[in-house]
């Protein structure tokens, strides 16, 4: 028997929409491939021609969700942000999308996105990085200082440390609406946007920090 | 602007608060805050960010992390320079703002408010400071404020600014209008967690000043901390200055001319607080407008009938009568903002204050007596002669313009100088905290006249005295 194109592609929504299904309810520790298989109306063995691990599944459900959020910063912006603000943006309507996948993002992304990651874990996890830090290029290159509007490497780095900080922060948030997140968040993207113009400074002092380093 | 000598205008400014010489340190604590309070506060983009000290270290602590992680050693010599910058922005950030001198300034305003509460030299210090929220820009505002209120400010609002017109310590203020309505109120709105984030650091704050309890008035100190701490809790609540703004505005007739912002509770929260905008000038811009004497006497009589009436009728002490409280309406109405650190009588209070109102034309005995307990002193310091005269004088310093036969003119520098001194003293010799109350009607007697002063308005304080003396609150009214 012969699988279209078409048939396939709503198999695999099919799939997608039933792994949502219950992840919410059940929460994706409970949940194994073989009840979304069984959910889904398919054959396990299918199943993994599909997916071949839960966590694939859990990303799929992330990049969607990251897709969506993409897509309202887009049509949010009213382009007179200052650049901590924009990236501010573009990381809360993120997370606001991720809500509902909270309990699991964390399990999924650490390994996924670490910045130890020598290689590429997993395909969907390199694109969202790859896209996610080309967003942040293109916001520091529109609004950042001058002299910085091609970040380099470690600038791109510093940056991926501190936005995988505010994820594993926010995944563990207990305050109330989890507004300690909106704290961290804007603290970390106002000390990078601060980092980008010292660098384009060139190590110039910064006469409006106290000197620590002098007392010593 | 008539010129005032720069000897006076320096006194005016300096209010409430006195300025003393730092005197000779002699213990380590004095030494450490002498040391802070000349390092100068840092100022521009990072100064902001002490206000929350914890979270920011452990930022700057990740900034660390990565540095000692970011493949420091694979990076060639461009890029180690690089990093070096970086690991020093983040050392001055984490060392700049150390946890104690964050705690310390968090705290500062509302204990250099109460000068009364610690020993001289840490009010000195904290006198410096104030409570400063970071700015929020409008894509923070909107994730907070769809969390208080379930929508975008712009959904919630029709012509939501996205810039603040003003600052508050906790928060900022916009401008917006009511869906339906239209009407024009001013939104504020606190930072994220900045109420958790003061409470918490309060009571760093108490484990720091631990080593006092030595001191012989520890008790008395505990118990004016744990005033302040109640006055925290309340200030940083919006509900409870909604609550007093809805007590407040009950207090006036339309044609008083008095006018305190209504609340919309529909779109306010602990943290937002909607309420009607005064569109009117701060004492500063209203002074440079030049205004003609019969405005600054109407004002003035205002600004007593205001403080007076909420008293004897609501007794609410509008506890913080400073400049930037008062709204002054091109219409020629004045603006009462900012009731949260109103402070509400308890009856107990009231008639303590009452005994004293009216033994004060009978004899000097009466007169003491209700002092006495209006004080709460012990019968040791009740025999304290410097210390009863202090006191008394200072009753006869408020009473004075009550006492005075037709209008009382505030321009009165001697009159000023005197009470600057007084007051001074008082605070010096810690004399207004015996009773908590007490340092609140202080503080509002004297905050009140200084606005008079800077306005030089000449007002019949006491026929306003007279009528509005004769309400009689009662609790629940
Ligand atoms: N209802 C209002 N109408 C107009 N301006 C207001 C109103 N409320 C506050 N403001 C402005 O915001 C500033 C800070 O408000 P305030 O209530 O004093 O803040 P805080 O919480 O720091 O006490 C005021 O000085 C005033 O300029």
């Amino acid at each position: 028997m012969r699988v279209t194109a078409q048939k396939k592609k709503e198999t695999r929504r099919r799939i997608v929409e039933c792994a949502r299904k219950l992840f919410g309810d059940k929460g994706f520790e409970q949940t194994t491939t073989r009840d979304i298989a069984e959910t889904a109306g398919i054959a396990a063995g299918t199943m993994f021609n599909y997916f071949p691990t839960k966590e694939a599944l859990a990303m799929t459900l992330i990049c969607e969700a990251l897709d969506e959020a993409g897509t309202e910063f887009d049509s949010r912006l009213r382009g007179d942000e200052t650049v901590d603000e924009a990236l501010f943006a573009h990381v809360a309507v993120g997370l606001r999308h991720l809500a509902p996948h909270r309990n699991y993002v964390g399990e999924v992304l650490e390994t996924a996105l670490s910045p130890f990651a020598r290689e590429a874990v997993c395909e969907q996890a390199q694109q969202l990085r790859v896209g996610h830090l080309e967003t942040v290029g293109e916001l520091i290159a529109l609004r950042g200082p001058a002299t910085s509007r091609v970040p380099g490497t470690m600038t791109m780095h510093l940056y991926w440390t501190l936005y995988l900080g505010v994820l594993s922060f926010w995944a563990a948030d207990e305050s109330p609406n989890r507004e300690d997140t909106l704290v961290v968040l804007d603290q970390s993207m106002r000390l990078f946007a601060g980092s980008l113009s010292s660098e384009s400074k060139n190590g110039e002092e910064d006469h409006d920090v106290v000197d620590v380093t002098r007392d010593r | 602007m008539s010129s005032t000598s720069p000897e006076i205008a320096e006194l005016i400014d300096a209010l409430p608060a006195e300025a003393k010489e730092p005197e000779a340190s002699s213990s380590p604590l004095e030494d450490l805050l002498q040391r802070l309070s000349h390092k100068p506060v840092p100022t521009g983009r990072f100064n902001r960010l002490w206000v929350l000290g914890t979270l920011q270290a452990k930022i700057a602590a990740a900034y660390l992390a990565w540095w000692l992680r970011g493949g420091y050693a694979s990076a060639d010599k461009r890029e180690r320079t690089l990093n070096e910058t970086h690991l020093k922005a983040a050392l001055k950030l984490l060392g700049g703002m150390s946890y104690l001198r964050g705690a310390i300034m968090k705290v500062g305003q509302i204990i250099a408010t109460h000068p009364d509460v610690v020993p001289e030299q840490f009010v000195e210090v904290l006198g410096h400071l104030h409570f400063e929220a970071p700015p929020m820009h409008y894509s923070l505002l909107r994730e907070f404020v769809r969390a208080e209120l379930g929508a975008d400010p712009e959904e919630v609002f029709d012509e939501f600014e996205t810039t603040a017109f003003a600052a508050a310590s906790l928060g900022q203020v916009h401008r917006a209008r009511l869906k339906g309505s239209g009407q024009r109120v001013a939104v504020k709105i606190q930072y994220p967690n900045i109420s958790r984030t003061i409470r918490a650091d309060f009571a760093n704050m108490m484990a720091f000043l631990t080593p006092m309890r030595l001191s012989s008035d520890w008790g008395n100190m505990k118990d004016q901390f744990k005033d302040v701490r109640h006055m925290l809790d309340l200030e940083t609540d919006y509900e409870h200055e909604a609550e007093n703004l809805r007590i407040a505005r009950s207090a006036f007739t339309e044609d008083e001319g008095i006018v305190v912002p209504r609340v919309f509770p529909e779109v306010s929260t602990r943290r937002v607080l909607t309420m009607e905008y005064v569109d009117g000038l701060h004492l500063d811009k209203f002074l440079a407008t030049e205004p003609p004497q019969e405005l600054r006497n109407r004002f003035g009589e205002k600004i007593i009938l205001a403080v007076f009436r909420l008293y004897y009728a609501k007794g609410l002490v509008y506890a913080d009568p400073q400049p930037g409280n008062y709204l002054f309406m091109p219409d020629g109405r004045l603006g009462a903002i900012d009731f949260g650190c109103c402070h509400r009588q308890t009856a107990e209070d009231i008639t303590c204050c009452r005994d004293v109102e009216r033994t004060w034309f009978d004899s000097p005995d009466l007169l003491r007596e209700a002092i006495v307990r209006g004080s709460d002193l012990t019968p040791k310091q009740a025999a304290d002669e410097t210390r009863m005269k202090l006191i008394m004088d200072w009753c006869a310093w408020i009473r004075e313009p009550v006492d005075c036969e037709g209008p009382f003119d505030f321009s009165d520098m001697d009159y000023f100088r005197r009470g600057v001194v007084l007051y001074g003293e008082l605070l010096r010799r810690r004399y207004t905290r015996s009773r908590p109350a007490n340092t609140w009607f202080t503080k509002s007697a004297y905050g009140m006249r200084a606005m008079l002063v800077r306005l030089k308005a000449r007002v019949d304080m006491a026929a306003i005295f007279r009528r509005e003396s004769t309400y009689s609150f009662t609790r629940g009214e």
